[in-house]
């Protein structure tokens, strides 16, 4: 037995092709607000309201060397784990709440490959189909190496 | 060849004929367009070929338009070619319309096989018929691509030309269809329905197969909510009116049995 799949160690240290970026210069954070994490927002925050929308699961941003430019830019996000956060039934409240109060224009979750992970994804699609307005939803699949795996709209 | 790349399609197949056949061979069906005015360069771009395939396919052309010459065609890298075309939220919602108007289109040779104009039934089907065109195609289904999709893109591409086209030839059938009801010419009817049905079908072919999946290709994440959320401000104003007239196909579809669209 492997035990759990999210928790398998690889070391990629000994992988050098991805290290070095070729560039020194500072790279601008694309962060629009505060707080972010899924407990702490609220989600008819004035910056959430007919905004585009990130769902990311807590590792993406580690992974994905261009996050911020390649995601984060011009979006509204909150981050959340699906394996360790408590009281998620809070966090389906908040998405349907996005959805319906702060009329969001579309929800992107972003997961690492990780079987435990998609539970974020089916998360976001219980609330929408909970939820009496409906908006377009999409899913991104990323490696362990940060590559995306999958990118498709699920509905 | 950069001078037939920024060439109007019909004008080239026009003076090359051998070149439509080359581009049914990739699936990009030109020939039998109304318009033709698309450029060679923009008509490949918009069906996504491999990278691969669409330096193969400049070749050949190159071999027909200069047989005398060694052609070098540079390499476009282009996305890999998903296997199944996949749509966004708003464009899948009218690839389901085309869906019930493909129903319609099945339907129409059995109502033509059973027309009858000097019955009052017999000219309740056609009036239903063009009806559920007018209604469900045209206003509702076209007028969120018109309205609202085409407005997205400059009205003045060819691709988006030939639609509007293909649109006002289907309204022109569809008025010498009720021109035909009055003066209870059963040829008029069955002769414009039927190019009706052979133009809707090749219509709806490009825009699933083709046209969709490119815009879909250009939407920004932004464009696709605000596409979603506009067509569903039309599903609103028109309320249940699309489902009454879906139970129309379904009335025929009991009444004659459902088909296919076949080509």
């Amino acid at each position: 037995m492997d035990g759990c799949p999210g928790a398998k160690m690889f070391d990629f240290n000994d992988k050098d092709d991805k290290k070095d970026s070729g560039s020194t210069a500072k790279i601008q954070s694309q962060l629009q607000h505060w707080p972010i994490q899924l407990h702490l927002i609220s989600p008819t925050a004035p910056y959430y309201e007919n905004k585009d929308v990130l769902l990311v699961a807590d590792c993406v941003a580690y992974a994905m060397g261009g996050f911020h430019n390649d995601y984060m830019k011009g979006k509204s996000i909150a981050i959340a784990c699906p394996k360790l956060d408590i009281k998620q039934e809070v966090y389906l409240e908040k998405i349907k709440s996005w959805f319906e109060d702060a009329k969001i224009n579309t929800l992107t979750v972003l997961i690492m490959q990780v079987p435990c992970c998609s539970g974020l994804l089916g998360l976001a699609k219980k609330a929408l189909d909970e939820s009496s307005r409906k908006v377009p939803l999409k899913g991104i699949v990323v490696s362990l190496r940060g590559d995306v795996i999958s990118e498709e709209w699920v509905q | 060849m950069q001078e037939y790349y920024n060439k109007g399609i019909k004008d080239i197949i026009d003076e090359f004929p051998q070149v439509e056949k080359i581009l049914d061979e990739y699936g990009i069906g030109c020939g039998p367009c109304n318009v033709g005015t698309c450029l060679l360069k923009d008509i490949v771009e918009i069906h996504n070929l491999s990278s691969q395939d669409e330096a193969v396919l400049f070749s050949k052309i190159a071999k027909v338009i200069y047989p005398d010459r060694d052609i070098k065609i540079p390499e476009v890298k282009r996305k890999e070619k998903p296997k199944e075309i996949t749509y966004s939220p708003p464009i899948n919602k009218l690839v389901q319309e085309h869906k019930i108007i493909k129903r319609w289109a099945a339907l129409i040779p059995e109502v033509i096989a059973n027309l009858n104009l000097d019955s009052e039934a017999g000219r309740e089907i056609i009036v239903k018929g063009i009806d559920f065109i007018k209604n469900y195609a045209d206003k509702y289904h076209h007028a969120k691509e018109e309205d609202i999709l085409f407005k997205y893109f400059d009205e003045n591409l060819d691709i988006i030309k030939a639609m509007h086209t293909d649109h006002d030839t289907a309204r022109a059938y569809v008025k010498n269809v009720l021109i035909g009801i009055e003066e209870r010419d059963e040829n008029k009817v069955s002769e414009n329905l039927s190019a009706y049905r052979e133009l809707l079908i090749e219509h709806i072919k490009k825009e699933d197969e083709i046209l969709y999946p490119w815009m879909d290709r250009t939407f920004s994440v932004t464009v696709v909510g605000e596409l979603f959320a506009k067509f569903a401000e039309v599903d609103k104003q028109f309320s249940d009116n699309p489902k009454k007239q879906e139970e129309f196909i379904c009335e025929l579809e009991t009444k004659f049995g459902s088909k296919e669209v076949k080509k």
